[in-house]
């Protein structure tokens, strides 16, 4: 009698608890069966944009699209979760660097042929931004692996001048085509560093950079890399990327960015905004905020180092389907709606927060005669010409990368040589890239297997 | 005098007259049979009542816990299949020098917790007196407790900017020239402290209020007949009347301060200068989300919850040493 009262108790409470988690989870995927999920991140402006976007797309196909956003620090926690309880949205953002795990995982769908069948014109599409989701297996970012996802955007990052500053100072305007030397670039950043109200304190200075940042632009226009090219040995221990590092740091030393311990803040962006550095790096996401400034300014190619040649990185986000979306058709064409429909496109670069994916609109739009900067052309200048991936956005996991600036702060103050620093991070970071390889490789099998 | 530190081992098992009146629920549920509807109703009630807590912590406490504990002996991204290497990650987080520091980085941090304990006493004792605009101040000293953590540890962060924080402006108002706090390695586990101290001291003052106020007043009386000073009086009762909130403090916020998270990811989102404010949770979280090691990730986190509950049993074991009752 008692044993059976307490029986029935616990099934009541079960098929209670049942049916709320039931109801819970009509939030996932494939819960409507005309119903799409996407989601995605991004700041107030993005998910207007988005928004917008996606109304049109059902309008277009009568496909509902179920949107969830996320902040951006938060969103490759969630994506995991949601992952990981079996409720993987149709359509998501993938970065590049995660693409890999994803593809072995099993939960990005291939979507090479798919996209061909909705006739979208590849070629159109900056191929840094299509390669960037191309995994063949081994190596990401190769022309010629299957496609996992298309980009939601490249995003370049320019270096911008405070123009209304220099003119004041004086100097002469950097040319839009002629690369400075980065010696020619540092004797205007002394020019330009100086006391303006005259209270004794320096209080305008020629630039200020965030290492995490910005050593890329200088480490390989000085002929160095982090890694060879199969992305198997740690490269920093090279005399090309030392020298890089030590006129980074010399910078600080050079007095000419505000402080020694600034580099690892925001202040400097802050005080770019505020007119008191004269160069900066300038992404497509602060044209909009930029443009407002009260002060002009412009794009200029980033100073060069040893091979003459500028270079600096592009980012980029992905837009990837899932493996197990009960509407595999609707999926892929929201993605590639997304990512190259020109009214889609359209509305996201009315925005200001990245440049057009579709190289004819893109053109259109740099060379028209409102650009603001501009010099906007540089921004695909970086797309078409000298712009890289990351160091880590095509290795399996970027701890090996992140070790290089835990301990970078002595070099940056100067109470460290740069090639004394290199030479003792470097093993550290072999033996994570190391990791990170045979991490890629049991995943990869397990994937096979699973 | 000294009574009030013998107690220790003389009151410890002092009968207790509360115990003894027995109670009369049973005698009153018999008469009815046993077996009447109304019984078998409310028992059925009773005992969805109780399923609820015991399902919730089987499906939100230890299936998780259990889940966790074989995913640390495997090999897993969070994402794919898992795969059983048995003790490999301890194995590894054993020489892992980065996890280490951030084990002692968290630790470092509780350096807080006796600090904030003292502060808030002393608080909670000037609150128990009438001062003009008591009100006033138990809201300003409780504001930050409700506040947002991520609100307030990116409003922190200005204050401690090297150049226009406030902290560094009230400093130079004494003629001292503050460091640019979270980016240098020595300073920045201090200042992360002072924050935490600050957000916490509302709380634990509000508990001490409550047990300061609840002190039998007289206690007071008898010693003041004595002849204790107000520091005696502190010494020999208000301290010793209010250690099951310290206690209670202590346990709680070691536990929390083990887990300490957000505001170090939002002030330092690369562990700090030279790794020196990581945290634990940190690089657990690092591992988890960021470089695909959730198995790894998941025995860091189970070596830290280890030592959080060896922590926990210590200190209950000296409390019940120490500890004492009045009746």
């Amino acid at each position: 009698m008692r044993k059976s009262r307490l029986i029935a108790g616990i099934v009541t409470a079960l098929v209670a608890a049942g049916s709320v988690t039931a109801c819970s989870s009509g939030g996932g995927s494939g819960a409507d069966a005309d119903t799409i999920t996407f989601m995605f991140r991004g700041g107030d402006a993005e998910k207007a944009a988005y928004q917008d976007a996606i109304d049109r797309f059902t309008e277009e196909t009568g496909v509902k699209v179920k949107v969830i956003v996320t902040d951006a620090d938060q969103y490759a926690t969630k994506l995991q979760a949601a992952v990981a309880g079996n409720k993987v949205p149709d359509v998501f953002y993938v970065e590049q660097g995660s693409l890999q795990s994803y593809v072995s995982s099993g939960v990005l769908m291939d979507i090479t042929d798919q996209v061909a069948e909705q006739g979208v014109d590849l070629e159109n599409v900056w191929p840094y931004g299509v390669d960037s989701y191309r995994f063949d297996g081994t190596l990401q970012g190769t022309p010629d692996g299957q496609l996992y996802a298309l980009p939601k955007d490249v995003g370049p990052m320019a270096l911008g001048y405070n123009k209304t500053m220099l003119e004041e100072a004086g100097v002469e305007l950097p040319d839009p085509d002629e690369p400075l030397t980065r010696e020619a670039w540092l004797e205007i950043l002394k020019k330009v560093t100086t006391d303006t109200d005259g209270d004794g304190e320096v209080d305008q200075w020629g630039t200020g950079l965030n290492v995490n940042w910005t050593l890329q632009s200088f480490v390989w226009s000085n002929g160095g890399d982090w890694t060879n090219e199969d992305r198997t040995q740690v490269t920093v221990d090279t005399p090309e990327f030392a020298d890089a590092l030590q006129f980074f740091a010399d910078l600080t030393t050079e007095k000419v960015t505000p402080n020694p311990e600034q580099a690892a803040t925001l202040d400097t962006y802050q005080r770019f905004m505020a007119g008191e550095i004269a160069f900066f790096p300038v992404g497509p996401w602060d044209v909009a905020t930029y443009n407002d400034l009260e002060f002009d300014y412009d794009l200029m190619p980033w100073p060069t180092g040893a091979t003459g040649e500028p270079a600096t990185y592009i980012g980029s986000l992905g837009i990837g389907v899932s493996n197990t979306t009960a509407m595999p058709d609707d999926a892929v064409k929201l993605a590639t709606y997304l990512s190259t429909d020109e009214t889609a496109q359209q509305t996201l670069v009315d925005a200001n927060i990245q440049i057009p994916n579709r190289i004819d609109t893109a053109e259109e739009w740099a060379t028209a005669s409102d650009a603001e900067p501009a010099n906007r052309q540089e921004f695909l200048d970086i797309v078409q010409d000298y712009g890289r991936a990351m160091p880590a956005a095509y290795t399996y996991s970027p701890q090996w990368y992140d070790e290089l600036f835990v301990g970078i702060q002595p070099v940056i103050d100067g109470k460290q040589k740069a090639a004394d620093y290199l030479a003792e991070v470097q093993p550290r970071m072999q033996e994570l890239l190391d990791q990170t390889n045979e991490q890629a490789e049991q995943a990869a099998a397990a994937g096979a297997a699973g | 005098m000294t009574s009030t530190t013998s107690p220790a081992t003389t009151g410890r098992r002092s009968p207790a007259p509360h115990g003894a009146p027995p109670t009369a629920a049973p005698a009153s549920s018999k008469p009815g049979g046993g077996s009447s509807r109304l019984h078998r109703n409310e028992k059925k009630w009773a005992l969805l009542f109780v399923a609820a807590p015991v399902l919730g912590y089987l499906l939100f406490v230890l299936y998780p816990t259990v889940f966790a504990a074989y995913a640390s002996l495997t090999r897993w991204n969070g994402l794919g299949p898992m795969q059983f290497v048995g003790l490999d990650n301890y194995v590894a987080l054993a020489g892992d020098e980065r996890f280490r520091q951030a084990l002692f980085n968290t630790f470092f941090y509780m350096i807080g917790i006796p600090v904030g304990l003292a502060i808030s006493l002393a608080l909670a004792i000037a609150m128990n007196r009438k001062i003009i605009g008591l009100t006033a101040f138990r809201t300003i000293y409780y504001i930050p407790v409700i506040s947002s953590i991520a609100a307030v540890a990116i409003l922190w962060q200005w204050a401690y900017n090297g150049d226009f924080g406030l902290v560094n402006q009230f400093l130079a108002f004494f003629g001292i020239d503050g460091p640019n706090w979270l980016a240098d390695p020595t300073w920045a586990k201090p200042a992360i402290i002072l924050m935490a101290v600050w957000k916490g001291l509302g709380y634990s003052m509000l508990l001490y209020l409550a047990a300061i106020q609840s002190v039998p007043r007289s206690l007071y009386e008898a010693t003041a007949l004595d002849g204790a000073g107000a520091w005696r009086q502190f010494r020999a009762i208000t301290l010793p009347m209010v250690r099951p909130v310290t206690f209670f403090l202590v346990v709680t916020q070691v536990i929390a301060g083990a887990m300490i998270f957000t505001e170090i990811n939002i002030m330092t989102p690369t562990g700090g200068p030279e790794y020196s404010t990581a945290s634990a949770v940190f690089y657990i979280w690092k591992q988890a989300f960021q470089y695909r090691q959730m198995g790894y990730a998941t025995a860091a986190a189970i070596v830290l919850g280890i030592l959080v509950l060896i922590i926990t049993l210590i200190q209950f074991r000296l409390n019940k040493r120490n500890s004492f009752a009045i009746d």
